[in-house]
């Protein structure tokens, strides 16, 4: 047994102990950890683009995509009205952040990557999968009309049914060369269905993720919805 | 010349057994039914179950090693608290590292990372082991039990990969696709686009954490059909 | 009423046990019978539906950005968070003992055991990185718990009328317990993506 005073003494002991070496790491890790983060998150917006960029983008070294970002990538962030608002970076945009307020209050982030066929436009999309949040980015060609690429990512979609929406890339694929304008320049946008009907703005689901794919769905009606001013003032007008 | 003299002599057959015995006889996961949650939640991939492995012997050895270190001057009263501070920090320590080092696994493995502490091997093995043995025996009963939990947790990972996906190793450098549908920008060893094996689909089943209780229960019934003294007589 | 769906969701669709299998050691090692499943249950029960809110008060007004000390101090989660359940834990133990001997001789040597229930910790991290707020994590601690509790009786039900089937004897035990739960998860997949929002606004 031992006294009170022993027992306090070491457990303040024992935490200032811990809490040195915690702290001492964190600070020592924490520039890496942050790099990390911004690269992560730029390599799932560059996944939609990934047809475009010059070589596979798993040989992209972390510094090339900071690099990317800043030699072929233009960034600006609209609203709903479909108006550019001044000295914001989308890189400033939480996407999370801004689907919590109201929808015609929302910022939306805008990427533009130079090509050699023209300006790639990518729209960032966000939305309830079944389990928990899921987000991804469009990709559209320079006629704002044809989707160039997708990806997306999920929080807690179930391993190997919904959680393929990011782990397959046949789904990604899926979403190339369908248009979310119809003839009559009506935004239609893309929707995931069982039985395609409609192959130029319908893509298969996945078997056995019927509620993540309905999510999906939902997420680019209104996601890309979101966008319609923006991209109704860069449509040829006709 | 000198080192590996002391070593073996450190080294005799009771640190042998330390070594050996919780691969098979004594088992973490399939024996002492310990450290199961996250045998399950992370060996979708092969991968994803090394790294698993080998953060859980980080945490298993080191905080064995201290705890036996610092185990005379630990009062009993907040023993278990003592024992899970020195853990957690332990954690902290993986999950920084990981943040830094690799972010794709670290978001992969998410609160499995944290989950590590309550993990019962580790506390499992400090409160039989660490807490009455000296540091450097507590130091290889760690990676004794972290490698017999590793193994277990490689199998499953190795069948649910390769039959759900089709692949080994895949999100690591060494990705190995090994059967599926050939395309133009994947190429499997066994091809089932045309030929003999075009019957074959990947188990989908296997891609859910559910099936990871299944193997195991195979891998428990095979184990006791060879080691009679394991089967349950109750 | 969002509550109720948090609390609902917690307890049968997104099941602790069987949807994200946390809290097997105890779940498996401990259901050998109904009698003793109930009391760990309830302790379970008991020990998430005070450490969720703690935990979030503590991440809320201690670790995070805009707390008490202005610092991003979330490399501390872990340790305060499992402090946080070991004293919860200790203190409840010494609450019943004092308050019902009775609950405490059916309850005891579980108790201890629930510190490293990943259930518990699980619980925090899980609400955490849903970002619950207060009443939430209230619902979604309790309703964790009950999920759990509720598992853990039924598993132990199945368990004792499977004492007198005829196992291949490797199986028998531990085994057969895993490949039961396996499918005992596969049934409570079918709960997923219920969704109780557009009923509950609806009345």
């Amino acid at each position: 047994m031992h006294s009170t005073g022993y027992i306090i003494k070491f457990t303040v002991i024992l935490t200032l102990i811990s809490g040195l070496i915690l702290s001492g790491m964190f600070y020592a890790t924490e520039p890496a950890a942050r790099k990390n983060e911004q690269v992560f998150a730029k390599r799932g917006i560059l996944t939609a683009i990934e047809p475009y960029l010059d070589k596979p983008l798993s040989q992209f070294s972390d510094d090339e995509v900071l690099d990317l970002f800043h030699t072929q990538m233009d960034q600006f962030v609209v609203n709903t009205k479909g108006e550019v608002l001044k000295d914001l970076k989308a890189d400033d945009i939480s996407i999370e952040a801004e689907f919590k307020k109201p929808a015609e209050a929302r910022r939306l982030p805008v990427y533009v990557y130079k090509s050699k066929e023209g300006p790639i436009t990518i729209l960032s999309v966000y939305g309830n999968g079944l389990w928990d949040k899921i987000w991804g980015y469009i990709a559209l060609k320079p006629d704002y009309n044809t989707i160039a690429g997708a990806a997306f990512d999920h929080k807690g979609e179930t391993p190997g049914l919904g959680a393929e929406i990011k782990d397959n890339p046949a789904f990604r694929k899926r979403f190339i060369g369908k248009k979310i304008f119809d003839d009559a320049g009506r935004l239609v946008s893309v929707h995931v269905k069982k039985k395609v009907t409609d192959p130029a703005h319908e893509v298969d689901g996945i078997t056995g993720a019927t509620l993540t794919s309905d999510g999906v769905s939902d997420m680019l009606v209104h996601g890309i919805g979101l966008y319609e001013a923006f991209l109704k003032n860069k449509l040829p007008k006709s | 010349m000198t080192t590996t003299k002391q070593k073996s002599k450190l080294f005799g057959p009771k640190e042998r057994r330390l070594l050996i015995d919780p691969l098979n006889d004594n088992n973490p996961i399939t024996v002492q039914i310990l450290g199961i949650c996250s045998a399950l939640a992370v060996t979708s991939l092969v991968y994803k179950a090394v790294v698993m492995a080998v953060a859980v012997m980080f945490v298993i050895a080191l905080s064995n090693l201290i705890t036996a270190l610092v185990r005379n001057y630990i009062p009993s009263q907040v023993r278990m608290i003592a024992q899970l501070v020195i853990i957690a920090t332990l954690v902290t320590i993986v999950e920084l590292t990981l943040k830094a080092n690799n972010y794709a696994i670290y978001k992969e493995l998410s609160v499995f990372i944290g989950l590590i502490i309550t993990n019962c091997i580790v506390m499992g093995r400090l409160e039989a082991f660490a807490m009455s043995n000296s540091p450097w025996r507590s130091f290889l009963d760690g990676i004794g039990n972290s490698l017999g939990y590793g193994i277990i947790l490689v199998i499953v990972g190795i069948v649910r990969e390769l039959f759900g996906r089709g692949t080994l190793f895949a999100g690591s450098p060494i990705q190995l696709n090994i059967i599926g549908k050939s395309n133009e920008s994947v190429q499997y060893l066994i091809d089932t686009s045309h030929g003999w094996m075009s019957w074959y689909t990947n188990n989908g089943l296997l891609a859910l954490p559910v099936s990871s209780l299944f193997i195991i229960g195979i891998i428990v019934w095979i184990q006791r059909s060879y080691n009679r003294k394991l089967v349950d007589v109750s | 009423m969002e509550l109720v769906n948090i609390f609902v969701k917690s307890a049968f669709i997104e099941n602790m046990v069987l949807a994200y299998f946390l809290g097997m050691c105890s779940f498996l090692a401990v259901s050998k019978s109904v009698k003793t499943a109930l009391g760990l249950g309830m302790a379970v029960i008991f020990v998430l539906g005070i450490t969720v809110p703690i935990n979030w008060l503590i991440n809320h007004y201690l670790l995070s950005e805009n707390g008490l000390f202005h610092m991003d101090l979330t490399f501390l989660r872990f340790i305060i968070f499992i402090a946080v359940i070991a004293s919860m834990v200790q203190l409840v133990e010494m609450v019943v003992e004092k308050v019902s001997p009775a609950l405490y001789n059916a309850l005891g040597i579980f108790l201890p055991l629930i510190t490293v229930n990943c259930a518990i910790l699980g619980g925090s991290l899980f609400m955490i990185s849903r970002e619950y707020n207060l009443p939430e994590s209230v619902a979604y601690g309790l309703g964790g718990g009950f999920g759990w509790f509720l598992a853990i009786v039924a598993f132990a039900a199945i368990r004792e009328k499977i004492k007198y089937s005829n196992i291949p004897a490797p199986l028998r035990g531990l085994g057969i317990a895993f490949i039961l739960t396996g499918l005992m998860g596969l049934a409570f997949m079918s709960l997923a993506g219920i969704d109780f929002t557009a009923f509950l606004a609806s009345k």
